[in-house]
């Protein structure tokens, strides 16, 4: 799992107008994980978005950091990831080390980094766009869309044996969804106003034409001619066209769970990548369910509920169709992975989401109650980037 | 001509008088030069108002006394002190702690520059003292030119938060150093601890000065919320009472208001959103120092023997700028390209230049028309093409929000 690899998609040949074929699916190492992870930079001075990229990779490529530092679409955000990592304590150290290292090059600049799924009040139409093709390409697609689109996510891998074992997981773990967005959000504010969701990110992401939940097919034969159809349209070029919740990797040998905001620590960000390793863990080895296509009948609401509400949702079981609150779910699951995280390692990530889920606090709680206490939102983000300072 | 004025000033007595139109007029007539500068010739609006400027101090437009005095003066130092605390409080400390590169940038930079224009002048057979005294002016770049290009443009990213910082500390070294010149000027003595004395007259009345001046706001916004319209009426009010209160206690009033930023930036981490508050009171009062700088340089008699001698001064302090920064560069954190730029970026000179200029003027009977002879051209030269260079540098660095906007996919 995440090792560099090439584009994901393979050319049919020397034709140009041969249509994009889809990445065979690379076997890798079951229930490994990788953490990538979209940070905002910020001036110190009113604690706007700053497009510091290019000094921040020059500063970080000088230092002996795990997994990689990479530029993202706007020049005031960066990406970094771990390698492949096989427990929840090889998460925390290399987020640890890469954390250190960012806010070391962070402080040489005169800038901070901060983690959260928004920046609050940033302006998006004064967001510039990375010199990178891609991203230029993207931007003239999406337009305005692209441009509403400044929001920072983290993204957790797990490492699947086969392509057929890889969807199987990628659906059972929808059912986890409102889960993990509760969880993770920190993303209240957004253009200055309070949006009243915890996650407000999620409803830039779901303005795209390819974003939502991966088509329900158990078998690669079956997701590669979902693929060979979408590509015919010329809708689709490639695997990174899907901006689904979760989506297979081909090219990586995992699934990759899209949908946490990015924490305002590094510490919870391993703790959440636990969680998923430890979920993994137990649809892995005890096989508890087979997902089916009905189950996606309240995947939408339940992911609303969890957006909006965030700890305080409501949960729909997709079986039975009982309400319960999201918050007491999510202290079921925890416990019913809990010797399975045992087995990997994640008992600490477990416990640590166990007692702030049992506390009710999430980021965008803190986030809340930081602006109810300040008044001044740029105040928010200077304190949101002292919290990310702090060493886990 | 003069008895129509004689007419419109009786005419005028029971208002405000005939000054108050004419200036407010010459304002008028900056804010819309200023505006169609920029609007269809996409230059930067300083260039407008320093158009107007300099017509109106050719066309002989008198009310401002050669150096400057009274309210003039008083306007000047109040735009330079607004400029230099808002600059001052984007100045954290704990970042030279973090690169010290900056610092030796900044000194570097300083430093060339003097001895740069120093040895240019001399060339030039420009008598030491003159030399001496245009040499630590050109060491200040303009807080305020930079400042209105930056927020003309958008801008923000590494060359424009660098060249923000090392115009303020170019503007520290400056000011102090010319407060000293000017208190040796006024000495007979000659012993090295006693000429100190009035360097550590100025600094020590200016850092009270600006350590009262952030008390009183550090107090004020403890219960003052940063982003309302009072605190920024209180944040001018103070500093026009500082710049009031600094000059005739020995200080200097710009030096103080940029230590009280400085100081509050460190006793109050607190974003600073008050800038976006100071809105069009602040705006006028920085406009009207463009237009004054413009107005008092172009007045000066015009002596085409010296041009080559301001030429020099401006082509030896140009490079000495970009020469400073590019040396202290390795190490700092940013690219040769933008070292490069970040030294162009300093090259404006305006109200501060002109407030230094005034200073030295004032205590320098014999050589002052000298010092002003070359320094105003120079200082009205580099007010409007200073502006258009760092307008330049900052779309070059790719730091200017207009037309390069977008936002991002990736989550």
């Amino acid at each position: 799992m995440p090792e560099p690899a090439p584009p994901d998609v393979t050319p049919a040949g020397d034709d140009p107008n041969a249509l994009p074929v889809l990445e065979p699916f690379r076997a890798s190492e079951p229930l490994t994980i990788g953490v990538e992870l979209e940070l905002q930079l910020v001036n110190t001075h009113d604690y706007d978005l700053a497009p510091f990229s290019d000094e921040m990779l020059r500063l970080m490529s000088r230092i002996d950091l795990p997994g990689a530092v990479v530029p993202e679409m706007t020049s005031s955000m960066i990406e970094v990831s771990t390698g492949v990592c096989r427990s929840h304590a090889q998460v925390r150290e290399e987020l640890e080390q890469l954390r250190s290292a960012l806010v070391r090059s962070a402080d040489r600049l005169n800038i901070a980094v901060v983690g959260g799924g928004t920046h609050p009040f940033q302006q998006w139409h004064r967001q510039r766009i990375y010199d990178k093709p891609r991203f230029r390409e993207l931007s003239e697609l999406y337009g305005y869309l692209s441009k509403q689109f400044t929001v920072f996510g983290q993204h957790v891998h797990v490492g699947c044996h086969d392509a057929d074992a890889a969807l199987l997981m990628l659906h059972r773990m929808s059912r986890y969804i409102p889960h993990f967005v509760a969880l993770s959000a920190s993303s209240p504010f957004v253009q200055g106003q309070d949006t009243q969701f915890d996650s407000a990110r999620l409803n830039s992401v779901a303005a795209f034409p390819m974003s939502g939940r991966a088509p329900f097919t158990l078998s690669w034969d079956g997701f590669r001619d979902f693929f060979s159809r979408s590509t015919r349209t010329g809708v689709v070029r490639s695997m990174k066209d899907f901006y689904w919740d979760i989506r297979p990797k081909p090219e990586y040998g995992t699934i990759e769970i899209r949908v946490f905001d990015t924490p305002l620590t590094a510490s919870r960000a391993a703790a959440l990548a636990g969680f998923v390793q430890a979920l993994a863990a137990w649809l892995l080895h005890e096989q508890p369910f087979v997902p089916r296509e009905e189950d996606y009948m309240v995947y939408t609401y339940n992911r609303f509920q969890a957006c909006r509400f965030g700890l305080e949702a409501v949960y729909v079981d997709p079986v039975s169709g009982r309400h319960q609150p999201l918050r007491e779910h999510i202290l079921q699951t925890l416990a019913v992975v809990a010797p399975h995280a045992r087995d990997v390692g994640a008992s600490e990530a477990i416990e640590q989401l166990a007692e702030a889920t049992r506390a009710g606090v999430n980021d965008a709680r803190w986030l809340r109650q930081k602006q109810g206490a300040e008044r001044l939102l740029a105040e928010v983000v200077r304190q949101a980037s002292l919290r990310f300072q702090q060493a886990a | 001509m003069t008895d129509l004025t004689a007419t419109w000033a009786a005419w005028l007595t029971p208002s405000a008088g005939l000054p108050t139109v004419q200036w407010s007029l010459l304002l008028a007539l900056a804010a819309a030069a200023g505006h169609l500068v920029h609007r269809y010739m996409a230059l930067p609006k300083i260039v407008g108002y320093s158009a107007i400027g300099a017509m109106a101090g050719l066309a002989g437009f008198s009310g401002v006394a050669w150096p400057l005095q009274g309210p003039v003066l008083f306007f000047v130092e109040l735009c330079v002190s607004i400029v230099l605390f808002e600059t001052g409080g984007r100045i954290a400390l704990r970042w030279f702690r973090h690169n010290p590169m900056v610092l030796l940038q900044s000194v570097l930079e300083a430093a060339l520059t003097y001895a740069a224009v120093y040895a240019a002048l001399r060339w030039f057979e420009v008598r030491p003292s003159v030399a001496d005294a245009l040499a630590l002016v050109a060491m200040a770049s303009s807080p305020a030119v930079l400042s209105r290009v930056v927020a003309d443009v958008r801008a923000a990213g590494p060359v424009t938060e660098r060249a923000l910082v090392l115009t303020t500390l170019g503007a520290f070294y400056a000011i102090a150093l010319v407060a000293a010149r000017v208190g040796m000027l006024q000495r007979e003595d000659t012993h090295w601890l006693q000429l100190l004395q009035p360097v550590g007259v100025v600094l020590g009345v200016s850092v009270l000065a600006g350590a009262g001046i952030a008390v009183v706001l550090r107090l004020a916004l403890r219960f003052m919320n940063p982003a309302s319209e009072n605190t920024s009426i209180l944040l001018l009010a103070t500093i026009a009472a500082g710049t009031a209160l600094a000059s005739p206690l020995g200080g200097s009033a710009p030096l103080s208001a940029l230590l009280a930023g400085l100081l509050l930036k460190q006793f109050h981490p607190r974003p600073w959103s008050w800038p976006r508050q100071f809105g069009t009171a602040a705006s006028l009062l920085v406009m009207l120092g463009f237009v004054v700088v413009a107005l008092v340089a172009a007045q000066q008699p015009w002596d085409p023997m010296l041009s080559t001698t301001v030429l020099a001064l401006l082509g030896a302090r140009g490079v000495a700028k970009v020469g400073g920064v590019l040396l202290g560069n390795p190490g700092s954190g940013t690219s040769w390209r933008q070292a490069l730029l970040t030294g162009v970026a300093l090259s404006p000179m305006a109200s501060l230049g002109l407030l230094l200029v005034s200073q030295l003027s004032a205590a320098a009977i014999f050589t002052g028309p000298q010092i002003a002879a070359i320094g105003l051209p120079a200082i009205l030269v580099l007010e409007g093409v200073g502006a258009i260079f760092a307008t330049y540098v900052l779309h070059r660095a790719r730091e200017s929000s207009e037309g390069t906007v977008t936002g991002g996919i990736h989550a």
